[in-house]
Formats: C-alpha cells, sequence, structure tokens
C-alpha cells in the first residue's frame, strides 16, 4: 500500500512546525509505522537538531532528488525510534536548487518506502512552500493564539485549497489561564475565523525547550502535555478519527467548571 | 419649445438612444429646412445611414405634409430607416394614469431591469480578492486580510471582518452591509474609513455616505430603504 504524504505548514515563522513535525513523526513511529520526516527548510535547516541527528548528516534531500545518492543513503535513522527516519535538508544550497516538479517525482519514491512521509514546510509562501505543497496529498495547518499567526494561517488555507488540498488544524502554545482570563484567542475563535478541521490543541509547554536543545524527541517525555497532545493527534492521523480533542485547562479547571456551573464564578 | 433660443435655430439634431431627433420649426420654408437638414446631416456622414429619425415640429400642431415632405426628402438623400413624429407623453386624465403607473411599477417594475449582482458562497480569505462588476453579495464570511470590491452595494450575510470597497469608481449611493460588521477599512466611491471604531457584539450594521463621510449605523433601526414606498431595481 503507498504511503501518505502529509505538509505541515503555517505561512508565519516560529509558530512549532519543526517541533510538531518532529514529534507526530516520532508518535505515529512508535505506533509501529514507518514515518519519514522531511526538511523542506533549505538553506536553514533545523530538524535534524530537533531530532538530535544533526552530526549524521552525509547526503540531504537535494542530494537525493537530484540523483547525486539514493534515498536509503540520504534517510538517515533515528537513533531511539524504530521506524522513524530523517532526511534533511541541505544547508549550503538555497530554496530555488529545487522544483515542484522535481518534488512530484522524489514524493513518488517515498511514498513506496513509507507509511507516513511528513513534510516540514518552511515558513513563507514562496519557492520553499510551492516546493513542499507540490509534493503533499494532506496538509496539516500549525497556528498559534495570535492574531498575525491567524491571519497567515488563513491565507496558507486558502492557498492549500486552490491546491485542492483540504487542511487540518493544530492549535499550537495554548496558555489555558490567559484564555479563561479573555487575554489569549480561544481555539474556538480560530477555528470560526478559519473554519477547518480541528485535529489537536497544544498546550504551552517548557518541555519543548528542552526537547529542542537536547534532541530527546518529546513525546518520549513522559509528563510532557504537549507531548501527550502530540501522541493523540498522531493517531487521529493514523485513523482513530473518532479521538476526542483534549481542551487544555488550567490546574482545577474542574471545579471551575462547576462554579461557573452553578454561577459563582465570573 | 417655443422658447427664444428655439427660434434663433431653425433645426436642431440631437441623438437619443439609436435615433436622432430633429427639431425645427415648421412656420420656417420648406425649402430653407432642407437647406439646413441637409447641412446638419452632411455634416454626420455615415451614421445617419438607417438611423430612424423623429420630427418634432414643437407644439405648434398640424404640419403634417410638411413633415411627410421632409421625411422623404432625408429617405431620399441620407438612407434613414424611418421618420416618425416624436410620441408625446399624454397630459390629460394623469391622474388614471398615474395609477397605471403605479400599479405597474408596483407589479412589475423590474421584470425588464438587467442588473449584474455576484452572489457567492463560502468564506473569503486572506490575500483573496473578490472583484464585482456591480453588485457583491457573499453568504459567507470575509477575512481580516480579505478584500472586496464591488461597483455597486456590497451585502456579506455573515461576517465582515476584511476590507470592503463599494461603487468603484465612484458611486457614492452605494452601501456596505454585513450581518456581523467588523471590518478592517471601508471605502464607498472616493471616501475611505480606515480605523472604525469597534462596535459592541454582533448587530447588522451598514455603512454609507452621508455629508461626505461614511456613516455606519444599525441596519434595523435605520432602515434606510423603508421609506421607499415600493420596490425598485437598485
Amino acid at each position: 500500500m503507498e504511503g501518505k504524504t502529509i505538509v505541515i505548514t503555517s505561512g508565519k515563522g516560529g509558530v512549532g512546525k519543526t517541533t510538531a513535525t518532529a514529534s507526530i513523526g516520532a508518535a505515529l513511529a512508535l505506533q509501529g509505522k514507518r514515518v519519514a520526516v522531511v526538511d523542506m527548510d533549505i538553506g536553514l535547516r533545523n530538524l535534524d537538531v530537533v531530532m538530535g541527528l544533526e552530526n549524521r548528516i552525509v547526503f540531504n534531500i537535494v542530494d537525493a532528488v537530484k540523483g547525486k545518492c539514493k534515498l536509503k543513503q540520504a534517510a538517515i535513522k533515528d537513533r531511539r525510534i524504530e521506524n522513524l527516519f530523517l532526511i534533511p535538508a541541505s544547508q549550503s544550497d538555497n530554496k530555488n536548487a529545487l522544483t515542484p516538479e522535481d518534488m512530484i517525482e522524489f514524493s513518488k519514491e517515498l511514498r513506496r518506502e513509507f507509511d507516513f512521509v511528513l513534510i516540514d514546510c518552511p515558513a513563507g509562501i514562496e519557492q520553499g512552500f510551492e516546493n513542499s505543497v507540490a509534493a503533499a496529498d494532506e496538509a496539516i495547518v500549525i497556528c498559534t493564539p495570535e492574531v498575525s499567526s491567524v491571519r497567515d494561517a488563513d491565507r496558507v488555507i486558502g492557498l492549500l485549497y486552490s491546491r485542492s488540498i483540504t487542511p487540518k488544524l493544530v492549535v499550537n502554545r495554548i496558555i489555558p489561564q490567559m484564555v479563561e482570563n479573555g487575554d489569549m484567542l480561544s481555539h474556538t475563535d480560530m477555528v470560526d475565523v478559519l473554519s477547518i478541521e480541528l485535529i489537536g490543541l497544544v498546550e504551552m509547554d517548557d518541555h519543548v525547550v528542552i526537547s529542542t536543545n537536547t534532541g530527546i524527541p518529546l513525546i518520549m517525555q513522559k509528563d510532557s502535555k504537549a507531548g501527550g497532545a502530540f501522541r493523540r493527534i498522531a493517531m487521529r492521523i493514523n485513523g482513530r478519527v473518532d479521538l476526542p480533542i483534549q481542551i487544555p485547562q488550567t490546574q482545577g479547571g474542574f471545579f471551575k467548571k462547576i462554579r461557573h456551573k452553578l454561577g459563582l464564578s465570573r | 419649445m417655443n422658447s427664444s433660443n428655439q427660434e434663433k435655430i431653425p433645426v436642431r439634431l440631437k441623438g437619443k438612444g439609436n435615433t436622432l431627433c430633429v427639431t425645427l420649426n415648421p412656420l420656417e420654408s420648406s425649402e430653407y429646412l432642407k437647406a439646413e437638414l441637409n447641412r446638419l446631416f452632411k455634416e454626420l456622414n455615415d451614421p445617419s445611414k438607417n438611423a430612424n429619425v423623429t420630427i418634432d415640429t414643437g407644439s405648434a400642431n398640424g404640419h403634417e405634409e410638411l413633415v411627410l415632405e421632409l421625411a422623404k426628402y432625408l429617405k431620399d438623400n441620407f438612407g434613414v430607416a424611418s421618420v416618425s413624429k416624436p410620441v408625446k407623453p399624454q397630459n390629460k386624465r394623469s391622474s388614471i394614469n398615474e395609477e397605471q403607473i403605479r400599479k405597474r411599477d408596483m407589479e412589475r417594475s423590474w421584470h425588464d431591469y438587467q442588473t449584474d449582482v455576484l452572489v457567492l458562497t463560502g468564506r473569503v480569505r486572506s490575500g483573496q480578492k473578490v472583484t464585482a462588476r456591480n453588485h457583491l453579495v457573499i453568504m459567507g464570511d470575509v477575512n481580516p486580510g480579505a478584500e472586496v470590491l464591488a461597483g455597486g452595494d456590497i451585502i456579506i450575510l455573515g461576517g465582515l471582518l476584511g476590507t470592503a470597497i463599494a461603487g468603484q469608481p465612484e458611486n457614492e449611493n452605494s452601501i456596505v452591509l454585513a450581518l456581523d460588521f467588523r471590518p478592517t477599512q471601508i471605502q464607498i466611491g472616493s471616501y475611505v474609513a480606515a480605523g472604525l471604531p469597534s462596535s459592541p457584539g454582533k448587530i447588522t450594521e451598514f455603512a454609507h455616505v452621508e455629508n461626505g463621510n461614511i456613516i455606519v449605523e444599525n441596519y434595523l433601526e435605520a432602515n434606510p430603504f423603508g421609506r421607499i414606498p415600493w420596490p425598485q431595481a437598485r
């Protein structure tokens, strides 16, 4: 059976695309799938660092696409997780080194080898975005609860629709306390504006910084809330579509809810 | 028709739709009128060929013979298609007539009216631009960063959070209406309203031009078209 290619994109930079790609990829691999994560941020590669594989890169995606090496040579096997492979970006080329046609051909090859191919899309909507989207069957849009992020996500959703891809939404970096106080956009407001299917809500989590810096996958940290959220997102991608979405809440959220129901809080 | 100006110029020619209207003083001699017509139609050259011409003798009655004579002259010399007398509005029994007009207006005044209205359903997203020649109706939302532009009115059955540009290039009677009116910017004709104060809650509001300013009002309270006694095509 052919695998699925999913592009992870956002428009805006710094919303957590790379972290999400690494985490969802690791979670899918732990669920027994053969997974490749592809770094398309050519010239500014990061995914290798997040996954702790930076010192094992010999070949990169540009080499693989241009036929300088075989796919198997470019795909780096993860040390800790079976069935997880990284195809790193080139750090010395720029984004015009590849074309959408190249990527369509390359993705056919990837689909034969892997069950899931996750493409980490660069920020922006230029050549790098075009290349990443050309190869994809599905898309996940990462958006943080900020007006600027919502606007960029909206633009990207429009561009994806125009390429006949219906994206799904992940809201990242939710701070429940701020949402409760009305200082942060709630995910319902965001879904109202973006009007696409929501597949996960990820809470702001300090573990992400630790994981990024040490290269230990987020989902292997047991008490990480973000890790748990990404694990559930991976399960939804992997066929468990009916898995309910957990809404991040402050400590004591349950009692607060009861108080709210009784009309004792504002 | 008996104005002093009229008497000084015995023959006048005016294009009206696809007919040529000739106004002349029937008291002048037919030779003189022919000479004048000759001069005017020669200036026109080709456009007079196969044209429909009406000859108006003003308020003076009679002169049918003169009209027939001039009609023959024009047909022979300039190849016009038809020559007729203008249809005069009937002033007699005006009350009955007005009633008929009203009745017609109420029942089917819009029947023969052709207008371009672009009706879209769905969401207009950031970076997208919708342009309509005349009126624009969007059944859906307009997101921040999106732009909707129309030659006439813009009606949004949903939330307007982006930019709406109505009445382009210079129709200042246009309105912008949205069920949830929270635009980034409104333009009507040549007027621009940026940084509109946000209204509380979801109210159906509309923007229109009044005394050189763009005014935003509650649509149901202002009911701007409620005073028009019967439906009209816009």
